[in-house]
């Protein structure tokens, strides 16, 4: 019997444009289960941004239930909703989104800060991390003074600082190159390896070649779940 | 859960600390507003004690003047002036009042000499209890006697002006000088009355005149000098400023009596004129606390623009904050601690810019000016005041961005 840790029901995403409605999410019923390495594929408009950041707690659905480790989190409130985001998921976006003005000690130290963790125990912490992803020795840099891939890194070390149950990845190598970007996905598949939760948006089949299984959303509607 | 407060400092001065021209421009113009309410309440506070000083060296707030009612046109065949058996029954009246003096005229000045010396004093005839309601009393000798009133004495008291023209350096006491073809023995040398002036012109003390004055019995000046001397006014003290009051209303009372319902004579309070004086510097205070009050109001307007347009530029990092788990609060707190940073600094700024301008201001209008530590904690309580007021609405606008929109925001 597989742990499931992110389940939903019946999820909608529905947006008033004030004349017409348009529908993000249809219906939508998922089960991830712990330790899985999972990419959601879809063309761009299918709304799997939109399921990400449902599943990231940044928005909220319309209708249906979303279970994350057995909490409702689509009935929380959006206090509730931020201390979830700061302990449970691990974002690594597509642009990277680290602070310029922070050196990327600083960066990675967000999530701690906020969970109220001392600064002292932060920046080991931080740095150990950051040391993990190989960036040991650029601690004091500013992300504009690192690569693409270098920073990416960086996002990842923020995502996993706090020990989440669940890392969601939207297109993390969408703004890399090849190599960089192969680099990335390795460091996924180590930390699928090492017991995490990996979901991963993505529209490039070799990207989601590196995941377990993979769902395909169109229109807003899940097309299937097959196990790669 | 929360980030502490301390935390919200350190994140809000690094942020200063990125963005230094905005900050100084902000700093600015609040240093300017809290400059000019530094510079405000010291001159009105300087206006004050100036006022008070000069009403506290004419007697103090318990003394209440009898004069002769300037305004009362309507015919009559009343007395314009007291004789001295009046001014007994008026004394008996009111025992509560602690000293009483009538004077004679005091408009006219009259030739003194001694020894070949000349000088023109304004001589006036007093009661013992003068010297106690002018709360003035002798460098030398002694001032005049209930006996001297009683004996009709000839003698004579000088003011320190009147000394030092007719004697010099000569000891006085004892002497005698002639006044109104009369020989008085001085008995005493009343003390030198100063008082820095507000005004440049002429004389730099302000109570100069009352140095030229001299003083003899009352009871000599009416039997012995001028039969025909009036006495038209009269000074009362009491103990408490309480008192006053019902004292004037009492006095009104009795003079009304004696003169058959005429208001022959009207009952000044130092204590009124005190009031009277802070009303006329309302209008003076509003203005330059309007003025103040608006440059502060711009300088709030300033800092929720900036601040504004700093949330609006910044939108991603919050959308970021909020992703890496910041609350809401977190987010208002964030802000609000940069605002009222910037405030308090500019209030800070603003303190030492008043201060070191004062002297300059002050005596460019020619004014004094008060300063105290209890106006440096108002106008900083003043500016931090601002910060939060202008401060709130700029964060709470960074706190209810939606996290989605905020990260989309290019």
């Amino acid at each position: 019997m597989q742990d499931v840790v992110i389940k939903t029901v019946n999820l909608d995403k529905v947006y008033d444009m004030g004349k017409h409605k348009v529908t993000a999410l249809d219906n939508v019923d998922i089960e991830i289960y712990r330790g899985e390495f999972l990419a959601i594929m879809g063309p761009s408009g299918s709304g799997k941004s939109t399921l990400m950041h449902i599943l990231g707690c940044l928005d909220t659905p319309s209708g249906g239930d979303y279970i994350l480790e057995d909490h409702k989190v689509s009935k929380l409130k959006k206090r509730q909703l931020a201390a979830v985001r700061n302990q449970k998921i691990g974002f690594v976006f597509q642009t990277f989104n680290l602070l310029p003005h922070l050196n990327i000690l600083k960066n990675v130290e967000l999530p701690l800060m906020y969970s109220g963790i001392s600064p002292a125990k932060r920046k080991e912490r931080a740095t150990y991390i950051l040391e993990q992803v190989g960036l040991g020795d650029r601690l004091r840099h500013k992300p504009s003074e690192l690569s693409g891939g270098q920073r990416q890194r960086v996002a990842i070390a923020r995502a996993i600082v706090n020990e989440p149950a669940i890392i969601l990845a939207d297109e993390p190598t969408g703004n890399l190159d090849t190599n960089s970007g192969s680099d990335i996905l390795n460091i996924f598949s180590e930390l699928h390896d090492k017991g995490n939760t990996v979901i991963m948006v993505t529209h490039d089949p070799r990207v989601a070649g590196k995941a377990n299984r993979i769902i395909h959303i169109i229109d807003g509607k899940i097309t299937d779940g097959d196990i790669a | 859960m929360a980030i502490s407060l301390k935390e919200s400092v350190i994140v809000g001065l690094s942020d200063l600390w990125s963005r230094k021209v905005r900050t100084i421009v902000t700093v600015l113009g609040i240093a300017l507003g809290t400059m000019s309410i530094i510079v405000v309440l010291s001159l009105i506070k300087g206006v004050n004690k100036t006022t008070e000083q000069w009403l506290q060296e004419r007697g103090g707030a318990t003394k209440l003047s009898v004069h002769r009612n300037g305004e009362y046109s309507k015919p009559h065949h009343e007395r314009r002036h007291f004789d001295f058996k009046e001014l007994r029954l008026i004394q008996s009246l009111i025992p509560e009042v602690e000293y009483f003096n009538p004077s004679s005229n005091q408009w006219t000045s009259h030739r003194a000499y001694y020894n070949g010396n000349e000088y023109w004093p304004q001589t006036v005839g007093v009661f013992p209890d003068f010297a106690n309601i002018e709360e003035w009393s002798v460098s030398k000798g002694r001032f005049i006697s209930d006996f001297d009133l009683d004996a009709y004495n000839d003698v004579i008291v000088i003011g320190s002006t009147a000394k030092t023209k007719l004697f010099g350096n000569e000891d006085p006491i004892g002497k005698y000088i002639y006044v109104m073809d009369r020989k008085f023995q001085v008995i005493g040398v009343m003390k030198r009355r100063y008082m820095k002036a507000r005004s440049e012109i002429g004389d730099d003390n302000a109570l100069e005149y009352l140095n030229s004055y001299c003083f003899v019995p009352l009871s000599t000046v009416l039997k012995k000098i001028s039969n025909d001397e009036r006495i038209q006014t009269f000074d009362v003290k009491v103990r408490y400023v309480s008192e006053v009051i019902p004292l004037k209303e009492k006095l009104e009372a009795i003079l009304l009596n004696l003169r058959h319902g005429h208001p022959i004579f009207v009952v000044e309070s130092t204590k009124e004129e005190i009031e009277r004086s802070m009303q006329d510097t309302i209008i003076f205070k509003a203005i330059f606390f309007i003025i103040s009050g608006i440059s502060l109001l711009v300088g709030g307007i300033v800092i929720t623009n900036i601040m504004l347009a700093t949330i609006q530029e910044r939108t991603r990092e919050i959308g970021i904050r909020m992703a890496t788990g910041a609350r809401r609060f977190d987010i208002f707190i964030q802000f609000l601690v940069q605002t009222v940073l910037t405030t308090f600094f500019g209030g800070i700024f603003g303190v030492v810019l008043g201060i070191s301008i004062l002297d300059k201001v002050a005596a460019f209008i020619n004014m004094e000016v008060v300063i105290d530590v209890n106006l440096i904690i108002t106008a900083t309580i003043i500016s931090i005041s601002v910060g939060l007021i202008f401060g709130i609405y700029p964060a709470v606008n960074a706190s209810n961005l939606d996290p989605v929109k905020a990260l989309r925001y290019e």
